[in-house]
């Protein structure tokens, strides 16, 4: 029962907008220790590009809460992250984010598992990918 | 707020370098404005029972800050088209007042079709944190 390439393409449904604020956008760029006046602007500040991760985030849960995957957030590691970015996320917009399990290889009880999370408006308009290799391990006892 | 001539960015062009220092409450502060409340992110005990030394920064936060180098750099952050890190080591981050200190260094890969594409290095006390890191900005 346990994740395998049988799983590749599944896709999720896509989570709740998110409606991004410019207190988070601050919030944010002030975590990251960066003053880019681009994330503070008056008329429409954007969003630091990693702050795709946040909303993305909200996708993954639906890996973990599917059981036929068997996989648990605390025996997964987060080997790599790319972001493939169309135009940055701004104040105002309504980010709905959909998740496809995109590769899967297993080797003993560890499965190297891609995921893709596509970010776009609620209205349609492509916002860019957020794509993660995750490294997880099987409970003892599944293979 | 450009901060070069993009027309002019050429391969091998060295990137101005970026010193992240961070201590404990940056920490706590990243988690909270990512809603990453991994507990390795501020408990040593749950820290060290998967081997680790102690708390650890995200690795997503050594990825968001460590992109300054490019963007301090290119001025407006909206040219960034891509950005890919591997997370090779962890960052860990004392108890301490002094904190630690991550090293990033850059320089241009390559530049085709408008793109400029950027190598990032991020060490820590020496040791690489991330791995085969890179970022696209756009100069057109």
């Amino acid at each position: 029962m346990p994740i395998s390439a049988e799983h590749v393409g599944r896709v999720y449904p896509a989570t709740k907008p998110y409606r991004v604020s410019r207190a988070k956008i601050a919030e944010f760029a002030i975590a990251l220790g960066d003053d880019n006046p681009a994330y503070f602007d008056d008329e429409c500040p954007i969003a630091p590009p990693t702050f795709a991760a946040v909303i993305a985030a909200q996708a993954w849960a639906a890996i973990f809460d599917d059981p036929d995957l068997g996989m648990a957030l605390r025996r997964t590691i987060h080997a790599d992250q790319r972001f493939d970015i169309v135009r940055p996320l701004r104040e105002g917009d309504d980010v709905v984010a959909t998740l496809t399990i995109e590769k899967v290889r297993s080797r003993g009880n560890v499965d190297m598992v891609t995921i893709g999370v596509v970010l776009a408006t609620a209205a349609g308009e492509e916002l860019g990918t957020a794509t993660s290799q995750l490294i997880h391990t099987r409970e003892e006892g599944v293979s | 707020m450009t901060a070069i001539d993009l027309a002019q960015v050429a391969k091998d062009d060295q990137l101005p370098t970026l010193e992240l220092h961070l201590t404990r409450p940056d920490v706590v502060r990243y988690s909270g404005a990512s809603t990453d409340f991994n507990p390795i992110h501020y408990s040593d005990r749950v820290a060290k029972q998967i081997g680790l030394p102690g708390v650890v920064v995200h690795g997503m936060w050594t990825m968001g800050a460590a992109l300054r180098i490019v963007t301090d750099w290119v001025g407006d952050p909206a040219r960034v088209s891509s950005y890919f890190v591997r997370f090779v080591n962890p960052v860990p981050v004392p108890d301490d007042d002094l904190g630690t200190t991550v090293q990033v260094e850059a320089r241009v890969s390559s530049v085709a079709d408008g793109v400029a594409t950027i190598a990032i290095e991020a060490t820590h006390d020496g040791d690489k944190v991330l791995g085969a890191a890179k970022a696209t900005v756009r100069l057109d």
